[in-house]
């Protein structure tokens, strides 16, 4: 990927704040009180059920629509400059739609042309992004011709045409297969951590804004209900709900027996049930530690894992389910879902 | 260092150099207009418009120049017809061209991008506006030379060229900004589309009123306001019957106003305010707006007919009157022809006072009955220039001959017979109207294949477009690279 030196701010620095944003549609209230920051050079996943007020966010932080109130800067230029916010900004909306009669290259210089620069500048600089992006051999291809993770990567370039201090990103990875996934996340690091772009990420796929996102928010019901770096997400949530994690483990077959009357007996666990045609695994649900302490949960998990090495059974696999971000997510707007 | 990792070096070193803009590039709207005019007419959908109106006009004129009826039709009318005709279509394709510029983009999902950029809204107006009007100037140049073929050397050539210029590009800029401020007001092309052509309906069905329907007061004052029959009515005067403009000069008003409201508005209103949605409000004030057009288009109609028909109410009132006698006598020196379509019939009448006073103020009038249709009526008006004829007064014993044309416009079997009217005194008196012998017309048809010349044209010039398009597609074709889908 072309390393640009353009996106400097320094990676402490602040490129993104938004303060207390509002927003009503009608009686309906679709932000109440938007408040966070993004770091130059950082990933933030922008999280939320249906209807939370991401669209809404986005729409007004990319300038498309007003707050009612409450403000926000991008790159220190503030929210009543919008001309000049469009200026250091990249966006790639949902289900943004492209001129099919257009080469991609074609598509790149005109866009370049409107950020300000000549036909030649923005020729060359599209000829970088379309190999930056992995398209140099389809720029001069219409798109109308590509693929749909084709017109997401031009999507991608483009929002990158004027070298933007912050790229939004609305459902990039929408109706790719997991290869297109795994590449355009790929893609998505690259932005941020060569140009040191600071990049908004909405997506429904929590595994891939776990993967690739520095920091989170987690809107609901147009307020946020988390805020933080992925691993401080977790871990709040964590201390803060009664966590009965369930446990699963792997062992051969021919240990299952005597693996599963040892947790049996074990204190502190409820039950341990067979996986049905999973041969070999084990689902292990612990009792409620008594004080609500995480790490009293993580004590049995040693001592589980002890007890069968002491036996002499090897451990295939073993695994704690309900740590990860999509159960906090799960958690958190279980209100919304409901 | 190796090779390789100077190029590399080189590489970033250029994209340090291009990762800002410069700042200096063209200014927006050009950069628009360019990408439109592009989308316009490389993409193709100008250029097939085009194609199908060159296409109507040489049908048009050719239909225009072989049909006995409308061939006789003065060079002047010709082009004058034409160019009305030129100009109607045009505004259609102006305003489905507007029609789509914005609400088309909404629907394509691709207006987003566009107002991500940091050019000002205004300026995507002024680029799209521009583009817009592009297809009248190609569409004027496509019927010149019918214009001048019909003009058979009139010296109505070089002011129907000027007026129809200004005239036409005043009204294609205001249809086409039109256009363009019903597609910011629709969410939807389809809305755009259809309140768009209601528009066009609007404007275009009181301008092809029949004639007593557009005189008086009113039709005068609603042919005014409509800026495309005030138009034709400009055109008309000074195109067909030589009027001076200084006479209708007020005709030109309404089009001009029409053009420069249509673009304060779109560059002070609706350039500042493009955004991506049209929004709920403007949707339910769209509605009310193609209600209230429907409902003037149907009031205009019967107010329309309302004009039309009250004269004829008022002439239907008949009185009671006493006949005066007369000693007048009128000759024909015509029984019976056999010509071809489009062949010019002459014959004199002569009128003479037998009496011993000075006769009354005398009119001599042309009739024509069609023999094949059950004697229905035929109007003298199409087929002869001077359909009337008036004599002051004869003095005893004076004769006065008088000569007359006939041009025969449609084959079958006719009769003709003049009819001599003495004008009563008063107006509780009534005369006694006296029919010469009849000339039976017998019309033979006859066809010209190549009708003032203009079947080269009519067929060369869509043919010429088809080229163009074709030479446009196969040098789009070489600049792209081919390869399908991935």
């Amino acid at each position: 990927m072309t390393t640009s030196s353009n996106a400097q701010p320094t990676n402490s620095a602040n490129v993104l704040v938004a303060e207390d944003l509002r927003k009503s549609y009608g009686p309906r209230r679709a932000l109440q009180g938007l408040s966070f920051t993004l770091k130059a050079g950082r990933i933030l996943g922008f999280l939320g059920p249906n209807g939370a007020g991401k669209t809404t966010s986005i729409r007004i932080l990319t300038t498309m629509m007003e707050p009612e109130a409450g403000h926000f800067t991008i790159d220190g230029i503030p929210s009543d400059r919008p001309e000049e916010i469009r200026r250091r900004i990249g966006v790639l909306p949902e289900n943004l739609g492209f001129p099919r009669q257009m080469t991609g290259l074609e598509y790149l210089t005109y866009y370049g042309q409107l950020y300000g620069r000549t036909a030649v500048e923005a020729r060359e600089y599209g000829l970088m992004l379309l190999e930056d992006v992995g398209l140099q051999q389809r720029g001069k291809s219409l798109i109308g011709s590509y693929s749909h993770g084709m017109r997401q990567r031009i999507g991608i370039a483009r929002a990158l045409v004027n070298d933007p201090v912050v790229v939004f990103l609305d459902e990039p990875t929408l109706g790719l297969d997991p290869r297109g996934q795994l590449e355009l996340l790929e893609l998505i690091e690259q932005i941020a951590q060569e140009r040191g772009t600071g990049v908004v990420l909405c997506s429904h796929l929590l595994t891939e804004i776990e993967k690739v996102c520095d920091d989170v928010v987690i809107l609901n019901l147009g307020q946020i209900v988390a805020r933080g770096s992925v691993a401080e997400v977790i871990g709040r949530v964590q201390r803060n709900i009664v966590l009965r994690n369930t446990l699963r483990l792997q062992v051969p077959p021919a240990a299952v027996l005597e693996a599963r009357q040892i947790l049996e007996a074990m204190p502190n666990i409820v039950k341990v049930t067979p996986m049905g045609e999973m041969e070999g695994w084990l689902e292990i649900e612990p009792m409620e530690p008594s004080n609500g302490n995480p790490p009293t949960a993580y004590q049995l998990n040693n001592k589980i894992l002890s007890a069968l090495i002491r036996a002499k059974i090897p451990i295939l696999s073993f695994g704690v389910e309900g740590g990860r971000l999509q159960d906090v997510f799960l958690h958190l707007t279980e209100e919304s879902i409901k | 260092m190796s090779d390789t990792s100077v190029q590399m070096n080189e590489k970033k070193a250029m994209s340090k150099q291009h990762a800002k803009p410069s700042g200096q590039g063209l200014p927006a709207w050009w950069l628009v207009l360019i990408r439109e005019l592009a989308d316009l007419w490389v993409g193709g959908k100008a250029l097939n418009l085009m194609l199908i109106y060159s296409v109507i006009m040489g049908i048009m004129v050719y239909v225009f120049s072989s049909n006995s009826e409308l061939s006789l039709i003065p060079p002047k009318e010709s082009v004058y017809e034409t160019l009305k005709n030129a100009m109607a279509i045009s505004l259609f394709i102006g305003l489905i061209i507007g029609a789509d510029s914005l609400s088309g983009e909404r629907d394509r999902a691709t207006l987003e991008s566009l107002l991500l950029t940091p050019i000002s809204r205004r300026q995507i107006m002024v680029g799209k506006f521009l583009a817009g009007i592009s297809q009248w100037p190609v569409a004027f140049v496509i019927v010149m030379p019918f214009m001048n073929l019909l003009s058979q050397g009139d010296e109505i050539l070089l002011p129907a060229f000027f007026w129809g210029a200004v005239t036409g590009t005043a009204l294609v800029v205001a249809y086409t900004g039109l256009g363009m401020l019903v597609s910011f007001w629709s969410a939807s092309n389809k809305t755009s589309y259809f309140i768009s052509l209601g528009i066009y309906i609007l404007f275009l069905v009181p301008a092809q009123l029949p004639g007593r329907a557009q005189t008086g007061a009113t039709g005068q004052f609603l042919q005014w306001v409509n800026p495309l029959a005030a138009v034709n009515h400009f055109l008309s005067k000074h195109l067909v019957n030589y009027e001076p403009v200084s006479l209708f000069w007020t005709w030109l008003v309404p089009p001009g106003a029409f053009a420069l409201l249509v673009i304060i508005l779109l560059l002070f209103y609706a350039g500042p305010g493009l955004r991506l949605e049209a929004g709920n409000k403007s949707w339910a004030w769209l509605k009310k707006l193609s209600r209230i057009m429907g409902l003037a288009t149907i009031l205009g109609l019967v107010l329309a007919f309302c004009v039309s028909a009250f004269p004829a109410l008022a002439g239907s009132q008949a009185q009671t009157q006493s006949i005066e006698s007369t000693d007048l006598q009128i000759t024909i020196d015509l029984d019976a022809v056999v010509v071809k379509t489009s062949d010019k019939v002459e014959y004199h009448t002569v009128v003479t006072n037998n009496g011993t006073e000075a006769s009354a103020p005398l009119i001599v009038a042309m009739n024509v009955v069609n023999l094949d249709a059950q004697g229905d009526t035929v109007d003298p008006e199409d087929w002869s220039p001077k359909r009337t004829q008036y004599i002051a007064s004869l003095a005893p014993g004076e004769s006065i001959s008088l000569d007359w044309v006939i041009n025969t416009i449609l084959d079958g079997n006719y009769m003709v017979y003049m009819v001599l009217i003495p004008t009563p005194s008063n107006s509780e008196a009534t005369s006694q109207p006296l029919a010469t012998s009849g000339i039976h017309l017998t019309v033979t048809p006859f066809t010209r294949l190549n009708p003032r010349g203009v079947l080269p044209y009519a067929i060369g010039g869509p043919l010429l477009l088809l080229v163009i398009i074709f030479y446009v597609y196969r040098r789009r074709n070489q600049q792209i690279d081919m390869g399908g889908s991935a």
